[in-house]
């Protein structure tokens, strides 16, 4: 095959276009002899080696060819996958399901975390209107106390003549804790 | 050269070969649903921030999209190629435990990943000598121990065949 190394050209000096030498005018190229018998058997080996030879290469290639198939498809019992698989699946909606109860629990607390600090709002609400309310009915009654003390003008000649007549005196001093120190007589 | 990222360890080859999901043939596709605010996402933010390169690469060919703020709370989804579709809820989950989790339904056990190691140890023979490409060592020269490449220390005389022929012809 081709010129490798170990086959080199027989021609060796002369190229084809060269004529062949005087000393090789009369010679007669004749094939090797070959003794039929010989050729039978020797013809027949090589069939059957060749035969034998091609199974063994065609077994080997269907053996790799078979594996790499093999490889491809996941090899394996199929069956045994599958279940596997829906072992694995079924556990993981478990797990979606425990999430789930999970986030909702969650979620409930909240609404009840929520519900509650409404309800304290409201309460202080109301508490804050009540203590209002209360307040301004003391101060109403209070001042319907006051309003039996009023001057009106039917007892405005009477009071006058209270007035007149009790004089008060106003003349005295305080300290800073607002007892009385000194009080001066009324002139 | 400098380092680029917050945590550029993340991009090295020692930190994504740590990675130990290795996802089984039939998972195709990969879509993480996450939020970026939120206590109850930050779970899934770490792990698409730390676990996310690490699987996509032991998975090269796995199809990863991730999708921001679309819904409230955050999920995994895979896509098979018989057209299962598997979803993981990861709300309240950390980055550790839904590794765990994928790895579990998803991934690759330890003993496949053994074995799928042994058989591709077993296409390729140690002890031949041959190209870097395809075998360990290309010339006996190369094992200490062994006679140096003469390219670098000469043959000691014995050992030469210009020697040696030059000692059957004198004798």
């Amino acid at each position: 095959p081709g010129w490798s190394p170990r086959v080199v050209p027989a021609r060796g000096r002369k190229s084809r276009h060269d004529p062949p030498a005087k000393s090789k005018a009369g010679r007669l190229k004749l094939p090797p002899p070959v003794d039929p018998e010989e050729l039978l058997v020797v013809l027949d080996r090589y069939r059957q080696h060749r035969l034998v030879l091609g199974a063994l290469r065609a077994e080997f290639r269907a053996e790799v060819l078979q594996k790499k198939r093999e490889e491809h498809l996941g090899g394996e019992d199929s069956a045994e996958l599958l279940e596997e698989h829906r072992r694995l699946m079924a556990w993981n909606d478990e797990e979606n399901a425990r999430q789930r109860e999970r986030r909702e629990e969650r979620l409930r607390k909240e609404a009840e975390e929520e519900k509650r600090r409404k309800l304290e709002v409201a309460e202080k609400q109301a508490r804050k209107m009540e203590a209002f309310m209360k307040e301004k009915e003391k101060e109403v009654l209070q001042l319907q106390e006051e309003a039996k003390s009023f001057i009106t003008p039917e007892n405005l000649d009477a009071r006058i003549e209270e007035c007149l007549d009790n004089p008060r005196n106003y003349n005295f001093a305080i300290d800073k804790d607002g007892r009385v120190v000194k009080r001066t007589v009324l002139s | 050269m400098p380092m680029k990222g917050r945590f550029p360890v993340r991009r090295t080859l020692r930190y994504l070969s740590q990675g130990d999901v290795v996802f089984k043939s039939a998972v195709k596709v990969m879509t993480v649903n996450y939020n970026t605010a939120g206590e109850l996402s930050e779970g899934a933010r770490k792990f698409v921030f730390f676990n996310i390169p690490q699987i996509q690469y032991k998975n090269p060919w796995v199809q990863i999209m991730l999708f921001r703020n679309m819904t409230p709370s955050p999920f995994l989804r895979f896509y098979l190629d018989n057209g299962e579709q598997v979803l993981v809820d990861v709300e309240d989950k950390t980055n550790k435990e839904i590794t765990e989790h994928i790895k579990k339904i998803l991934g690759k056990s330890k003993e496949m990943l053994e074995k799928e190691e042994r058989e591709r140890k077993k296409l390729s023979h140690p002890a031949t000598f041959g190209p870097k490409k395809y075998h360990l060592r290309e010339c006996m020269c190369e094992i200490e121990g062994q006679v140096p490449c003469p390219a670098f220390v000469p043959l000691p005389k014995e050992m030469r065949g210009k020697y040696k022929a030059a000692m059957k012809n004198e004798a």
